[in-house]
């Protein structure tokens, strides 16, 4: 029973990295109807620029502090805020018109000039990642929550309470809503959808960051193909819980790292990845807009 | 005498010449080249050998990827998955078969049951997943490739994480490409088929080219069972080429590499296909003096090239396309009679969620009958069309055409029955000529198949003649034989519609359905069009169930009409019956009447 609820706490912290991530997905193919498969390597980039960050400044000091974390998370946040605009603006928005396959080449593209134009400057080795201070793990009734594990989970949660008050109380939030329903609508009521895609990648973005470095302290590690696995997952997760759906998003990443981590928590670890996409396979058998999405019919 | 050695048998032998000798001539050319350059080591070529052998595998991958992602517009990224089953399979067999291996029969038969094995997983993969559309199907095949990958992983029979090696090297310059050329040939073949065109149609329009009597869920597993086949045939020549296989080189990102050829060459198009696979090969081994760098400008290179070539390298034509020679034609068929109605329904009723929209709805056709449908917006009318052909099935009621009741039927297979229709909004295959958007219909009429197609057996080239001139026919009749290689989607307006009643007069119908056919046209042009109509039913014999707003047009030219109102019949008669009906002039005419003579404009 222990056994059962330690996998579950470290499912939950997994979960919820996921779920950071999905969320850009999610806005992404909401506004876009474009699988931004970059966005894993957006969150690869994340944890980089935390790496470097770290290195520079708060290795000085003989220990990491909270406050040195979360100035180099707010970094991340920045340069990966702003990498996200870049890619949009230079990548995807001059084929806006054109059919959505090829966009998600140019996706790919960029995904792959990330991964190498990352092992290019940082090298194809890991490194070591430690930002966030080292705490003995909490004991509660004999299971154990890792520091890093409780970060995870109270961050994600703040972040996705913000998100939620973005997406649904602001204005920028309803025109994100408004373009996702449908954009030339949207643009005939004033709203500005260049702005407000750009908006979008930037928010996925910088939440892309955050679960970054969450996800290299939680595997005190960095490398320039980090972003893959993770990344697909994460977007197996936005499928999960109906993509363009925020709630969904968060719902599907949870969903995703407790099956996981119960998958290879009494199986074998090898097969996890296997778990992700036979999920995948069988919600878009059976019910293919996903857990929250919404069903379309083509009209004759 | 000339009876038993000449006329057809002789006819016979040299169409069978013609459609092996790509094959036959290429094989020993192949041979030469590979024992003069290849083996030769005073030339040093062994590495740039290498290259044109991976250029060669990449070729067959991208032709075969084409099929599914070109040519019937389905978005497939999991195509490593089945190159992984086929090189597998081929491996073991080739590593536990017999060492020696003379005349390399046992390679064939390990590529072809590699390639047998990468059929039925596409097989499985595609009979579920292929009801999906665009970005989910693409989901689900990249979700079924990792996890084939994640098996092979796991299995220790197949190397496990370490993979298989050494396998014995079969394959090489000779072999890669002569397989290379079976594989374009074949793809050619199919695309110039009748299904070929059905594939095409598939991408265009599924839901029209179910209304003209192509069963398009069969279409998309056929195109992904022989696209995986294919990818199985490279994955056994990787093996047997490379000496090892390894599951880390089936990753998804071999398979976007794949998509990326695809793409970039030209959705649809062969030779497209194969330029871009040989480019993408070579340009990071170009690359290769800037080390660390290749990766991050080819990876740029693609992101360029994909900007300032959206459609690709070749769009969706053909190199062969630019030497393609001028057809002559002829034409004149017989024409069919029948005698019991054609179409019977009987209270017929869909419901809609809490909606009914169209509801107790009867209605008969007899042969060459001209019957018009009328109504204001919303009153049914497209509706009634669907149930007739099977897009929606009906709540309640039945529905018989050609004495059968068409419960359970596909579209297509109504079609088959002899019902074609056009569509309000005008659904043609809008990247197709004039002339294909009308081949395509005649497809159902067509018996070769697909393996004939790639023989060019005798009855596929009669086929094909036939076709032709029947649609060549149909654009005449349509008067449209001047736009006939013209792009469906550049005709004017008017055009488009009339090539739409030529396209669902090529399926060969004993009922015709237009839907509106005069929407958007002027009042001279409306009557031109009913005059045209009129001369169709008597020229091919058939029956037309009309859609129209404009009640004065039709009362002209048809012999019976219905008059639907918010889903219900309110009137059924000869049009002078209509014309004096009070209900009819109450819901329909009299507010009509009114608006014309306000000066509005007409609907």
């Amino acid at each position: 029973m222990i056994e059962l609820f330690q996998h579950i706490v470290d499912g939950v912290s997994l979960g919820a990295i996921y779920a950071l991530i999905a969320l850009g997905y999610t806005m992404v193919y909401g506004v876009l109807k474009l699988i931004n498969f970059a966005h894993g390597d957006v969150f690869m980039l994340g944890a980089m620029i935390g790496w470097y960050a770290s290195a520079r400044w708060t290795s000085e000091s003989a220990s990491p502090s909270i406050f040195g974390s979360i100035w180099v998370t707010v970094l991340a946040m920045v340069f990966c805020g702003v990498i996200g605009f870049v890619i949009e603006r230079l990548a995807y928005r001059p084929l806006r018109a054109a059919p959505k396959i090829n966009s998600l080449i140019t996706a790919i593209g960029v995904s792959f000039f990330l991964e190498y134009g990352g092992q290019y400057l940082f090298g194809p080795n890991p490194r070591a990642f430690g930002v966030l201070p080292h705490r003995p793990p909490l004991s509660l009734a004999g299971i154990s929550i890792g520091y890093v594990d409780l970060v995870t989970i109270l961050t994600s949660i703040v972040l996705m309470i913000v998100l939620q008050r973005i997406v649904f109380h602001t204005r920028m939030g309803i025109a994100m809503r408004a373009v996702s329903w449908n954009p030339s609508v949207a643009a005939l009521m004033g709203v500005n959808i260049d702005l407000v895609i750009s908006f979008t990648f930037v928010l996925g973005s910088v939440l892309a960051a955050v679960a970054g470095v969450l996800y290299a302290s939680k595997y005190p590690s960095v490398h320039p193909l980090m972003g893959l696995m993770p990344g697909l997952k994460a977007f197996v997760a936005a499928v999960l819980g109906g993509i363009g759906n925020v709630p969904g998003a968060m719902l599907g990443g949870l969903l995703l790292g407790l099956a996981e981590q119960l998958v290879s928590g009494y199986t074998s670890s090898s097969w996890r990845d296997a778990v992700a996409f036979g999920i995948l396979i069988l919600i878009l058998l059976i019910k293919p807009s996903g857990l929250l999405g919404r069903g379309e019919a083509e009209k004759v | 005498m000339a009876g038993f050695f000449g006329g057809s048998a002789l006819k016979k032998a040299r169409r069978a010449l013609w459609s092996w000798l790509p094959w036959v001539i290429a094989i020993p050319f192949l041979m030469l080249i590979e024992q003069k350059l290849e083996l030769n080591p005073d030339l040093g070529l062994e590495y740039v050998f290498q290259n044109i052998n991976h250029i060669g595998i990449a070729i067959i991958l991208a032709v075969s990827l084409n099929l599914v992602n070109g040519l019937t517009g389905q978005f497939s990224i999991g195509h490593a998955g089945f190159m992984a089953v086929g090189g597998y399979v081929s491996a073991v067999m080739l590593m536990r078969g017999p060492q020696e291996d003379p005349w390399r029969l046992f390679f064939i038969l390990s590529i072809l049951t590699g390639a047998t094995a990468a059929a039925i997983a596409g097989w499985i993969v595609g009979k579920p997943s292929l009801r999906l559309r665009g970005d989910y199907l693409a989901i689900v095949t990249l979700g079924f490739g990792e996890i084939i990958r994640v098996i092979i992983e796991n299995t220790p029979f197949f190397g496990g994480a370490i993979g298989l090696s050494p396998i014995p090297h079969r394959a090489d310059f000779a072999w890669i490409w002569a397989v290379v050329i079976i594989t374009i040939i074949i793809a050619k073949r199919l695309r110039d088929s009748t299904h070929g065109r059905a594939f095409l149609s598939v991408r265009e329009d599924e839901v029209a080219a179910e209304a003209m009597g192509i069963d398009t869920t069969g279409y998309k597993v056929r195109a992904f069972v022989i696209s995986a086949f294919f990818a199985g045939v490279a994955g056994a020549l990787s093996g047997a080429f490379e000496g090892n296989l390894a599951p880390q080189s089936f990753t998804f990102v071999r398979s976007f590499e794949i998509v990326a050829m695809v793409v970039l060459g030209g959705m649809g198009s062969i030779t497209g296909s194969t330029i871009a696979a040989s480019v993408l090969t070579i340009l990071p081994e170009y690359l290769r003096a800037l080390a660390n760098l290749r990766m991050v400008i080819y990876s740029v290179a693609l992101i360029v090239l994909m900007l300032v070539r959206p459609r690709g390298l070749l769009g969706t034509t053909e190199l062969w396309d630019y030497l393609k020679r001028w057809r002559p034609f002829q034409r004149q068929r017989g024409k069919r009679e029948a005698s019991e109605a054609l179409i019977d329904v009987r209270h017929a009723t869909i419901r809609f969620g809490g909606l009914t929209a169209v509801s107790d709805f009867s209605l008969e056709v007899k042969p060459r009958e001209l019957v018009a449908l009328i109504g204001p917006n919303g009153a049914g009318k497209t509706t009634v069309f669907n149930l007739l052909t099977g897009v929606y099935p009906p709540s309640d009621g039945s529905i018989i055409i050609m004495g059968r009741d068409t419960r359970g039927l596909q579209p297509h297979a109504i079609a088959h029955l002899g019902v074609a229709r056009t569509f309000q909004n005008i659904r043609l295959f809008r990247e197709l000529s004039a002339f294909d958007n009308v081949r395509i219909a005649c497809h159902h009429l067509t018996r070769e198949s697909m393996a004939a197609a790639v023989r060019h057996g005798e009855l596929s080239g009669v086929e094909e003649r036939w076709i032709g001139e029947r649609a060549d026919e149909l654009l005449e009749v349509m008067g449209l034989s001047h736009r006939r290689d013209e792009l469906a989607k550049n005709l004017p307006y008017g055009d488009q519609r009339r090539l739409e009643i030529a396209r669902a007069l090529a399926t060969g119908p004993q009922v015709l359905l237009l839907d509106e056919p005069a929407a958007g046209t002027n009042q001279r042009e409306k009557v031109e069009l009913m005059e045209l109509i009129r001369s169709i039913r008597d020229r091919f014999g058939v029956a037309v169930v009309l859609i129209e707003h404009d009640m004065k047009l039709v009362m002209g030219v048809s012999e019976r009409i219905l008059v639907l109102d918010h889903g219900v019949t309110i009137a059924h008669g000869l049009p002078r019956e209509i014309q004096r009906n009070p209900k009819v002039i109450e819901a329909y005419l009299g507010e009509k009447y009114a608006r014309e003579h306000f000066g509005g404009a007409p609907a």
